[in-house]
């Protein structure tokens, strides 16, 4: 895992729109603490704005009543959250113990030296973003690679190449 | 008296009270549990794995000491090979990305990681591939300075601001080896106890701006003392340090834990209080704005008194009450008005609940209890009165607006006992430098009525002299300290009762009933 503590502030003022606003009131009722809004506060801003700016973090400690720290902490922990502006396709590379054994590093480094894209980056022309991330839960076909959502298992190179030939 | 429980330890009976962990009770009895994120004002995390330990009944073969409570019979193991195994493995793990800075380091001799290296590691490192670099000198704010590579993530700290100040600034983000303990952008430490993150941290992570790089750790002197900066009475370590062609000169105050006062902690401002002991000192006596020999400033100040009429005694309330009954006698001796008027030390508003207090001085509950007056009103009355002043450190009336009380001023007779250089003491007829709290030994009440007795920490190349030796040079009689000691126990009950003269370590707590006992 790379290190996220680099937020990007926007300058301008977060808040949700209308209808997350609801979603967030709806969603509140269903914790006994405001602390477990934490998670589904970070999904719904990814949702709304495709990443999570520091001013949405800030934003959402003060709409729970807690610490900005502690939604730092949250945000920066889980790799599903993005701290920057991703590209239009986002691959998720497994670095635990199976992938990395069975070879994930070779395809991080395909994608360093082909692509010149680097975990926690995004390509040139904005078609890729890349994230090594921990444990996927499908060790036993390592290693996983997930693009855009999707998994793809027992990767190799090869494999890699003709699933990025046929993204935008 | 807590319960007793026996319990065996590597095969051994000990007795321990009940309650408490394993870390805690065993701890008294002498027997180190290593560990680093166990603190007991911050509660059991078990993060950190050091003090994983054997119990031999079945449970799993290994649980954390601090979060097992001592049981009857429980069999404890300390020492096996498994045991030893894990410390060093834990160790190795904290060591991996460890700069092992320890030349430069402030907290070097009083390190956990440097001590359990010695105890439980001893290993050479095996790490062939480069370190995990991370954040050095980070400005946390409030004179925190936070090295991310020094940090073993026991988040003593984070859980400090969490659970003691409710402020929060703190967090560790990131996970695995990127782990760090890092401040919200913008939102920096802000309250008014950050610095004991500095003295909560097992290693050296967190540094004082204020002490970093001012002395090494095994140089200074380690005092118990009472802080002075409000009626809370914190128990403190005065540490201090007398370098080569230097003088004893305090480097830094740490907080002394005491569950009946101020428990593991102090507030800042108390903390940095410590500035005030070494800086702005009365050095020499003076005569008329004359430098004159001290044994030349008392005899004047004393025939001076002796020529008097009315004499009024200003005492301060952060005189130890020692010195208030020696400066009590001196007034009976001269029949003098003494008076300890001090509404300057009251900042009202300032409290917090928590340590901090309004009143800004250590022992008013000593001059109620030696029947003082403190009101204005008298203070007033006595200064119009009065040919001459002496004032024992308490010149707040100074800056005092009314214009009667500034005339007076003017034409008074004044006479200055002072720890520091003063706006009056400058002004005054005489001015006599004395002893601060860090360099007499005595005893305070603080504002909930707990005795407290410091002894002296700090002996200055030219040590001023006491204020007691002041007040017996000016023609106190009650000024040995077995005399002074049996007028302490005729003002409180508590105190002749106790079997020894000795003030208990923790305070002793008096009683309003025994405030009401004043013999005056």
């Amino acid at each position: 895992m790379s290190d996220r503590s680099q937020l990007i502030f926007t300058g301008k003022p977060f808040q949700y729109d209308a209808e997350r606003d609801a979603e967030f009131e709806r969603l509140v009722k269903r914790y006994p603490t405001r602390e477990s809004m934490i998670l589904p506060a970070l999904w719904l801003t990814q949702e709304q704005e495709g990443w999570i700016p520091a001013e949405a973090i800030a934003y959402i400690a003060d709409r729970i009543g807690t610490f900005a720290s502690q939604v730092y902490e949250a945000a920066t922990f889980y790799t599903m959250y993005h701290l920057h502006p991703m590209g239009r396709n986002h691959i998720c590379i497994c670095r635990t113990l199976s992938c990395w054994l069975r070879g994930k590093q070779e395809i991080v480094d395909y994608l360093r030296d082909e692509i010149g894209l680097k975990p926690g980056q995004v390509s040139e022309d904005g078609k890729f973003s890349l994230e090594e991330v921990e444990c996927l839960g499908h060790c036993g076909s390592a290693p996983v690679v997930q693009v855009n959502g999707e998994f793809h298992e027992n990767m190799d190179v090869d494999k890699l190449k003709s699933l990025l030939a046929g993204l935008k | 008296m807590a319960e007793m429980v026996k319990l065996f330890v590597n095969g051994q009976e000990v007795e321990v009270e009940s309650g408490k962990n394993l870390i805690d009770a065993l701890e008294v009895v002498g027997i180190e549990i290593p560990h680093f994120c166990y603190h007991p004002a911050l509660g059991a995390d078990g993060n950190c794995r050091m003090c994983l330990v054997g119990i031999e009944d079945g449970r799993p073969p290994l649980v954390p000491a601090c979060k097992t409570p001592v049981a009857e019979g429980l069999k404890v193991q300390l020492d096996t090979d498994k045991i030893k195994k894990i410390q060093r493995d834990v160790m190795e793990l904290e060591l991996i990305n460890h700069p092992t800075d320890c030349p430069v380091c402030d907290q070097a001799g009083e390190c956990k990681l440097q001590d359990y290296y010695m105890s439980y590691d001893h290993q050479a490192t095996r790490m062939r591939v480069p370190q995990v670099l991370k954040g050095k000198k980070l400005d946390f704010g409030c004179g925190v300075i936070h090295d991310q590579e020094r940090c073993v993530l026991c988040a003593r700290c984070v859980r400090f601001t969490r659970q003691i100040t409710k402020t929060g600034e703190l967090g560790i983000i990131n996970r695995s080896d990127e782990a760090r303990v890092t401040l919200f952008p913008g939102r920096p430490l802000n309250n008014r106890y950050a610095l004991n993150v500095v003295d909560l941290c097992p290693v050296g992570a967190m540094t004082s701006k204020d002490f970093r790089f001012k002395q090494r750790a095994w140089f200074l002197k380690r005092n118990k003392g009472i802080c002075h900066g409000c009626s809370m009475g914190c128990n403190i370590f005065i540490d201090h340090n007398r370098e080569k062609y230097k003088d004893d000169l305090i480097y830094r105050f740490r907080p002394r834990f005491n569950p009946e006062v101020n428990g593991y902690f102090i507030c800042d401002k108390g903390r940095m209080s410590y500035h005030q002991e070494n800086e702005g000192r009365l050095k020499s006596a003076r005569i008329d704005h004359e430098d004159s020999p001290l044994v030349q400033a008392l005899q004047t100040a004393r025939r001076r008194i002796e020529a008097s009429d009315k004499v009024l005694l200003l005492v301060s309330p952060n005189c130890s009450l020692e010195q208030m009954l020696a400066i009590r006698s001196l007034a009976t001796e001269k029949g003098a008005t003494i008076s300890g008027y001090s509404d300057g030390c009251i900042q009202t508003g300032d409290a917090d609940g928590y340590l901090i207090q309004d009143d800004k001085s250590a022992n008013r509950a000593g001059l109620e209890l030696l029947q003082i007056d403190t009101t204005y009103d008298f203070f007033k009355e006595s200064l119009q009165r009065a040919d001459t002043l002496v004032c024992f450190n308490n010149d707040l009336f100074f800056t005092d607006p009314d214009p009667v009380v500034a005339e007076k001023l003017k034409v008074l007779q004044t006479i200055a006992i002072s720890t520091h250089e003063t706006p009056f003491s400058r002004q005054a007829g005489i001015a006599i430098p004395a002893a601060s709290y860090s360099e007499y030994a005595g005893s305070v009440i603080n504002k909930d009525g707990v005795l407290q007795y410091f002894g002296r920490a700090v002996e200055k190349n030219v040590p001023a002299p006491e204020m007691i030796s002041i007040a017996r040079d000016l023609g106190a009689t009650l000024t040995e300290p077995e005399a002074l000691l049996h007028a302490m126990k005729r003002c409180i009950p508590a105190l002749a009762a106790a079997e020894s003269d000795q003030i208990p370590e923790r305070g002793l707590k008096l009683t309003l009933s025994e405030a009401a006992h004043v013999t005056a």
